[in-house]
């Protein structure tokens, strides 16, 4: 029977016109040179960029394609993105033949690509700086000796902190976390008045931070044995770090536990708390708003914690290194000039733009630099060096896509799972989701 | 004829120009239900080509691929995905994450509807209640509400229930004894469905109310105030009168909600801020995460064809009745 | 099913029809009526009115206070400082204009051709016996219930390559594909709803038309679609929020520039935290030209709606 009904529908697919048409295109594919003089002349390259270049440094977009167009004669055409679902547009553009051929992915979000063809090698060595790529950048793009994607911008995440409530309570930035506890208790209880107010700012799907204090004990997300992959969050030291972690946020933490870290630096703004933990650039988006958001030369606001706020590496807790890469497309036809913009983008000019918009430069060979030239972002720079990135699994993106850890840590912060039953149920989880074939 | 004010009540003011192009003997073909010809198929052909594009292609495209296993890998280099027959069924079906969403989803719709329907009839016989300009600004409310797009008002209410800077938080705290500060709102399941439901139930109220409003102008007054002479209660009016007159426009709504509140996507959704957790999945978000997040695009579909399936059963009733009537005339 | 239309249908039945007379008798159900009913009835009506505008009240509180007041703990119920500030940052946002404009374009082209279509439809099931006649009832009933979702990547792989034999042509990325999309996203609902009001008229007069020499189309032309207009209106109330509020669809298939407003106000919710200032003050446009529409035509809305949904 079932066969039968499978065999009735190849037939209706041939028909139909849904069988089989493409390229083998994950048959050793070359790889795309980046080097010598490409003529683009009447040529147009497609990029999608994320919609954080658009609003945090266009003029560094701006810039490099200036360049790209002087030198190759090419135009491009930047188009820009939202995150909230901007993988489901990639999904249906790379089904069809018109495809953009730069994409920027988040590092996380770029393995479930590079394993299913949809990108082309590039040749590392023509690229600026890449011999010394943040390797959690650089990783997502590893696939059997090659590489897939360039890295193009990373943020690591700090302490960011008031520093007129610390020095309140005769504190300064924490250097062990038992320090960091203690400061959390004694501005808590410094600020009792304010019902509002709770020391530290976590919200509860975080899972960036959360699975930084699971690393901060040695614990870990999933790891591989053989092929075959194993979540290792009920393991004793994930559990050690998941429970640090759950009694920090349940002491000190008044922000909503179903909510992720997209508002913290606005709601932090707001002055009722001390501390929080996000990337560099929060800090400024705290002091500091838009007046108008739209307009990325629109003139700044301060907030009521302007000029209020330092940053310092998180004690003990290694920082997630987030970020972006880009790739070029494998159903491309001018993947010549595609790796010859990435490469004008990636640059240490454009490096340097980023890194005056408060992100983190793709090579650590650029981070000290980068700390001496903007002291906003020095404590971050300072903090990926000791980084820690998500399995590099191809399906990695579908349980970030799927909440699972988010779920598991809002169920665990309102008590409704134990920790070593959240932790369990993520696993169970996450093993099904990496190894579904 | 129709309930209201229908077109056809009024008087054409020159029924087909009796000046021109008569001509004599011409008989109108009484026997109508024959001979048509080709024309009513020339006339409903752009219809049914625009459906069978834009719809049938790729509903039979989602048919056939709910019968493979196409991953992202296939989607890219656009080679046939393996078949698997019934596997994503099996798999669907067998799955008791997908029979609690269902469950979910059903119950969700039949509250939702339930509220909608009886508020919507309530609000109705209200405006048949109320002096006019009352009437007028509660017209105007349901106007406004009816316009605000449903990512909108999605949007207004995720605001308003944010547990920081939330409006709702602020008042209900402000009730005596009541510690409402930093309170989520989805954490418990219950309250989160309520806030769904309560979006919901808003903005489909003025399209019940208003449309059973106009039903209600219809009952004859003559008839109501008879019944009141002859000692009828209010409550025996509106059961014995009222009710069944507007029987039929009752069904029709009632489908009409159900058929979109089981398709609940956006409410939940944006409240949810793009990443429902599993107790505020519906059928609808369920299978676009399961196609799009989760990349198993075989499964969204196996999920969508069920999701089908299990409408067209819920519907069967309204399917055939609304089939009578399109028989009858 | 009762047939409430036999009953003969009083002068005034429109809700908000205006009338000079100050006598109260439009329709309004007396059973009951006493001074402190009245008083009652309209207490509730005005407290359930400001509950359904109390969101909306929300919307404009927000959209007209300066950022700073919109992310504050306390929140002010009047904005102390009332500004246009929002809603000149969205209308000076890249494609704000833009995107309205297509949203207007698209909404329009699919209303527009999905009456057109619809009613070509509609006639055909209405006036006509044909073998086939019950096929086509049927799958327009049943296609309403298919959710559009499921159907987005066939779609565009479809529009993608849309071969009309002489010419192949790419309809992503253009009004014109979404507003195709659109158009048979409404059709099934405008077919039947139209199909309501035909069968509303009755025959005899398309027969007398004839008699007095009318050819069918004269018929169709000269008759029916007039005495259907109210109903093409009531029928587009559906067509037209339908094809405004979509977003998802249009997101996959078109890139930002030919994208429609809601498509836009998505762009308020970035990583780097949710703008709700100037999105406050976008829902708001957003909505005026529903808002416009719906005055425009608001004396049809209620009649259509009871009509064409009694009648299918």
């Amino acid at each position: 029977m079932k066969r039968k009904i499978a065999a009735v529908a190849a037939i209706a697919a041939t028909l139909l016109g849904a069988a089989a048409c493409g390229s083998n295109s994950d048959e050793d594919a070359p790889t795309t040179s980046a080097s010598g003089k490409v003529d683009g002349t009447g040529k147009t390259l497609k990029v999608w960029l994320m919609v954080d270049a658009q609003s945090a440094w266009k003029n560094v977009v701006d810039d490099a394609s200036k360049r790209f167009t002087d030198a190759t004669g090419a135009t491009v055409n930047v188009e820009y993105q939202q995150w909230a679902n901007h993988l489901t547009k990639l999904d249906a553009t790379l089904a069809g033949s018109d495809v953009p051929d730069v994409v920027e992915l988040g590092n996380t979000e770029f393995p479930k690509y590079v394993f299913s063809g949809a990108f082309g090698a590039v040749n590392p060595a023509d690229y600026e700086n890449s011999d010394s790529w943040l390797q959690g950048l650089k990783g997502a793009c590893d696939f059997e000796g090659k590489t897939y994607c360039v890295p193009y911008y990373a943020g690591a995440r700090v302490l960011i902190y008031r520093t007129d409530l610390l020095k309140k309570v005769g504190a300064e930035a924490p250097k062990s976390y038992d320090e960091f506890l203690a400061t959390a208790e004694k501005v808590q209880n410094a600020e009792k008045a304010n019902s509002k107010f709770g020391a530290v700012y976590m919200p509860g799907q975080y899972w960036y931070a959360a699975m930084s204090w699971v690393k901060s004990t040695g614990g870990d997300i999933a790891k591989q044995e053989g092929d075959k992959w194993v979540g290792q969050l009920s393991q004793p030291q994930s559990i050690e770090g998941l429970q640090r972690w759950v009694d920090m946020v349940k002491k000190y933490s008044k922000a909503d536990p179903t909510k992720n870290e997209n508002d913290q630096a606005n709601t932090f703004a707001q002055g009722t708390a001390a501390m929080f933990y996000g990337n560099a650039w929060e800090q400024g988006a705290a002091e500091e708003t838009k007046k108008d958001p739209n307009n990325p030369d629109s003139p700044l606001v301060p907030t009521k914690v302007k000029g209020k706020l330092a940053a310092a590496p998180m004690p003990e807790v290694p920082s997630f290194l987030g970020g972006s890469n880009l790739g070029i497309t494998e159903k491309s036809q001018q993947k010549e000039l595609a790796a010859q913009w990435i490469k004008a983008f990636t640059d240490s000019t454009s490096m340097a733009g980023l890194v005056k918009a408060n992100a983190l430069p793709n090579a650590t060979a650029l981070l000290d630099k980068a700390a001496a030239d903007n002291k906003t972002i020095a404590p971050a720079a300072l903090a990926a060096k000791n980084s820690w990135f998500p399995p590099n699994a191809e399906k990695w993106a579908d349980v970030e896509k799927g909440a699972v850890l988010q779920t598991m840590l809002t169920d665990v912060l309102t008590g409704k799972k134990s920790v070593a039953d959240g932790a369990k149920w993520a696993d169970d989880q996450i093993n099904t989701t990496l190894n579904e074939s | 004829m129709s309930v209201v004010d229908s077109p056809a009540t009024r008087r054409p003011r020159d029924p087909g120009g009796p000046r021109q192009n008569r001509v004599p003997g011409h008989v109108a073909p009484r026997r109508r239900k024959r001979n048509s010809g080709l024309v009513p198929w020339a006339l409903a052909v752009p219809a049914l080509v625009l459906i069978a594009a834009l719809l049938g292609y790729p509903l039979v495209r989602m048919l056939v691929l709910s019968f493979q296993n196409m991953r992202l890998r296939e989607l890219i280099s656009g080679r046939t995905p393996p078949w698997v027959g019934f596997d994503q069924y099996t798999r669907v079906l067998t799955d008791e994450v997908f029979w609690a969403v269902v469950g979910r989803t059903v119950a969700f719709t039949v509250v939702s509807v339930l509220i909608s329907v009886i508020g919507g009839l309530s609000i109705a016989l209200l405006m048949r209640r109320v002096t006019r300009g009352v009437r007028l600004f509660m017209v105007i409310a349901m106007m406004f509400v009816w316009a605000l797009p449903q990512l909108v008002a999605a949007q207004i209410f995720r605001w308003m229930t944010d547990s920081d800077f939330g409006v709702v938080n602020y008042l209900i705290d402000k009730l005596p004894g009541v510690n409402y500060q930093n309170h989520s709102w989805f954490v418990n399941p219950w309250q989160g469905w309520s806030v769904i439901t309560a979006l919901v139930v808003w903005a489909g109220i003025p399209f019940l109310a208003i449309t059973l409003n106009a039903g209600l102008t219809q009952v004859p007054k003559e008839l109501l105030e008879a019944a009141t002479v002859d000692g009828a209660t209010p409550w025996q009016s509106l059961r014995n009168i009222i009710l069944p007159i507007l029987k039929p426009l009752i069904t029709i709504v009632t489908t009409l909600s159900v058929i979109w509140n089981f398709g609940l996507f956006t409410q939940a959704w944006v409240l949810r801020d793009g990443h429902p957790e599993p107790q505020f999945q519906t059928l609808a978000t369920y299978s676009y995460t399961q196609a799009f997040g989760q990349a198993r695009y075989s499964l969204g579909s196996a999920i969508a064809v069920i999701t089908v399936l299990l409408m067209l059963g819920v519907m069967i009733f309204y399917i055939r009745q609304m089939f009578r009537i399109g028989e009858v005339d | 099913m009762v047939a409430p239309a036999a009953t003969p249908t009083p002068a005034s039945t429109v809700p908000l029809k205006r009338r000079k007379s100050k006598a109260v008798d439009d329709g309004v159900i007396t059973v009951g009526r006493s001074r402190s009913g009245t008083i009652l009835a309209n207490t509730a009506g005005v407290l359930f009115s400001v509950v359904m505008l109390f969101p909306v009240y929300w919307v404009l509180n927000t959209a007209f206070k300066p950022a700073d007041e919109v992310l504050a703990l306390e929140p002010g119920f009047w904005p102390s400082n009332p500004t246009f500030d929002n809603f000149i940052s969205a209308f000076k946002a890249p494609l704000f204009l833009q995107d309205m404009l297509n949203g207007v374009i698209i909404t329009l082209l699919a209303v527009a051709g999905a009456l057109v279509v619809g009613f070509l439809g509609a006639l055909a099931i209405a006036r006509f016996s044909f073998y086939g006649r019950k096929a086509i009832i049927l799958v327009v009933l049943v296609v309403q219930l298919v959710p559009f979702l499921a159907l987005l990547i066939p779609l565009f792989l479809m529009l993608q390559n849309v071969n009309l034999g002489f010419k192949k042509f790419d309809l992503t990325d253009s009004l014109i594909g979404v507003s195709i999309t659109y158009l048979v996203l409404i059709l099934p609902y405008t077919i039947w709803t139209l199909r309501g009001f035909i069968s509303g008229i009755p025959r005899e007069l398309d027969e007398a038309a004839m008699i007095d020499g009318c050819t069918r189309a004269q018929v169709f032309w000269r008759i029916i679609l007039p005495l259907t207009g109210p109903g093409l209106v009531a029928t587009s109330v559906y067509g037209f929020i339908q094809a405004w509020n979509e977003f998802i669809i249009i997101n996959t298939l078109n890139s930002p520039e030919k994208q429609n407003l809601m498509a836009w106000l998505l762009q308020n919710q970035t990583t780097r935290g949710t703008a709700w200032g100037p999105l406050m003050a976008g829902a708001i446009i957003t909505s005026i030209p529903v808002v416009v529409f719906f005055l425009i035509i608001q004396r049809n809305i209620a009649t259509g709606l009871t009509a064409g949904a009694v009648k299918g």
